[in-house]
């Protein structure tokens, strides 16, 4: 079962991200401009003020963007996929939960370009690039956590309609909280309100990992892991819970 | 061999309805953007079952259940009360061409299309002449489907369905375009398909349709099989 799954959202993905550049003169750049142009805005404003005491500011910031970016787009889209898709879902009987993971892939197959670019922007700034042979470990449990969120929006927004609307005021409020453009150290209140913020894990990992040359502190391993597992396991329980009443509902 | 039991199903749905509202509730509902639903029976206790290699046509009007008596089956809505038990792989033909991607070209369709009736890879790239043999569409396998007419997306979806590894096959309308010629071919595959064992339930407004290959007809009206038995007999009782 979970190799048809994956078989059906990797050809999901593949015919998704063929449309998406279906037409397109520039193809993949479209998907770099977005994160590139929000990092342009972002040092231009802040890198003589918040990230003043931030080594590596630029690479700091860039990270945090494409990061959040991934999370942002995979778990907005969700919110909109199984309406999307409802003429396939009344019509045939395949598994939901591909829909899904056909995002978050087709969504990851983007987010490369972006670390690409990334890489190349460490060469620029003459930072080692060794560390980016870690990003994979943490890409794959940062994938589980979109995977897992993204079960849950996609499945209540088909019963709660507003959830679409709620989220997308939700993911700029997260990133506002989540520490993309400034630091949280020496910042007592709002860094124990990142203790609750998966996504706070994830980058301060990544950016420690790729970018300050550092072993992570263990307890920041095992909440991304904690976190990345407990969404999933949530996930998968609402996702299967409601999946029953989609063609009915949509 | 009995490929599909179906024992006392019946299903509800919920349907939006508008009905005489107070100044206040309308202004409530205005805002709100929900609106008033009700409950009716699309499925009261039907029951039937059928044999592998048979092939049994569906009769009724629109809105007689037809459709959501083939969801149910293919598992795609959940039954309220009674119990289905189906053996073999299902394909569906509901909505014909739904799955195509009007944008992408017919290879990236074939691909897509078989993948969700659940064939690997390695499946696929066997099966790819064949269906494209079979739709009469060798021509156009790097087109997009947007440039294809009704016929030619009606052929490609059915020749997938096909090749698709189906031991019960449910069709809905799907003779209803297409030509002469194409629909003898897909005829013929039908009744080569019961041979080798395939249930197929097919609904059809077309009665000719049904007399030619359906041994059993089962007549469903306001969701109630109203009569099921030979396919002569039911359709005599149906036209009065």
């Amino acid at each position: 079962m979970f190799k048809k799954i994956l078989n059906l959202s990797i050809a999901l993905a593949k015919a998704e991200f063929k449309l998406r550049n279906e037409g397109s003169y520039l193809g993949i750049f479209w998907y770099l401009l977005n994160p590139l142009l929000m990092f342009l805005i972002l040092l231009g404003v802040f890198s003589n003020k918040l990230g003043q005491d931030i080594p590596n500011y630029p690479l700091y910031l860039l990270l945090g963007i494409i990061l959040f970016n991934f999370f942002r787009q995979a778990t907005t889209e969700s919110t909109e996929i199984i309406y999307e898709n409802r003429g396939l879902i009344k019509s045939i009987n395949f598994p939901r939960q591909a829909l899904i993971s056909s995002l978050v892939l087709k969504t990851l197959f983007s987010h490369i370009f972006e670390i690409i670019l990334f890489v190349i922007f460490l060469f620029v700034f003459n930072v080692s690039p060794y560390g980016i042979i870690f990003y994979p470990l943490i890409l794959f449990f940062f994938c589980l956590f979109i995977y897992g969120v993204s079960l849950i929006l996609s499945a209540l927004t088909v019963y709660f309609i507003d959830i679409d609307n709620i989220w997308t005021f939700a993911a700029f409020l997260l990133w506002l909280g989540t520490p993309i453009f400034y630091s949280i150290e020496n910042q007592g209140w709002l860094f124990k309100l990142n203790l609750l913020n998966p996504i706070y894990y994830f980058i301060s990992i990544a950016r420690d990992l790729i970018i300050y040359a550092r072993i992570p502190e263990i307890w920041m391993i095992s909440g991304a892991i904690f976190y990345s597992l407990l969404f999933l396991i949530v996930g998968l329980i609402i996702f299967n819970k409601l999946k029953v009443k989609f063609a009915e509902m949509i | 061999m009995k490929r599909i039991i179906l024992e006392n199903i019946s299903k509800e749905f919920k349907i939006g309805f508008k009905n005489e509202q107070g100044a206040l509730a309308k202004f409530i509902s205005s805002f709100s953007g929900k609106e008033p639903q009700k409950i009716i029976q699309v499925l009261d206790d039907v029951s039937f079952s059928i044999e592998a290699g048979e092939i049994v046509g569906l009769i009724g009007e629109n809105g007689s259940g037809k459709s959501t008596l083939l969801r149910i089956i293919t598992g795609i809505y959940e039954q309220e009360k009674g119990k289905i038990l189906t053996y073999g792989k299902i394909i569906s033909l509901i909505n014909l061409y739904i799955a195509l991607k009007e944008r992408l070209i017919m290879r990236d369709n074939i691909y897509l299309c078989c993948s969700l009736f659940g064939l690997t890879k390695p499946e696929i790239k066997q099966k790819f002449t064949s269906i494209v043999k079979f739709a009469e569409l060798k021509d156009f396998i790097n087109t997009k489907i947007y440039q294809f007419s009704e016929g030619m997306k009606e052929r490609l979806a059915f020749s997938i369905a096909i090749h698709s590894n189906p031991e019960i096959l449910l069709l809905d309308e799907v003779f209803e375009i297409g030509d002469e010629d194409f629909k003898e071919k897909s005829s013929k595959k039908i009744e080569e398909l019961a041979k080798q064992g395939v249930a197929v339930l097919l609904v059809s407004h077309d009665l000719n349709l049904i007399k030619r290959h359906c041994n059993r007809v089962i007549w469903l009206d306001k969701g109630q099989i109203i009569k099921e038995d030979d396919c002569q007999k039911v359709i005599e009782s149906y036209l009065q």
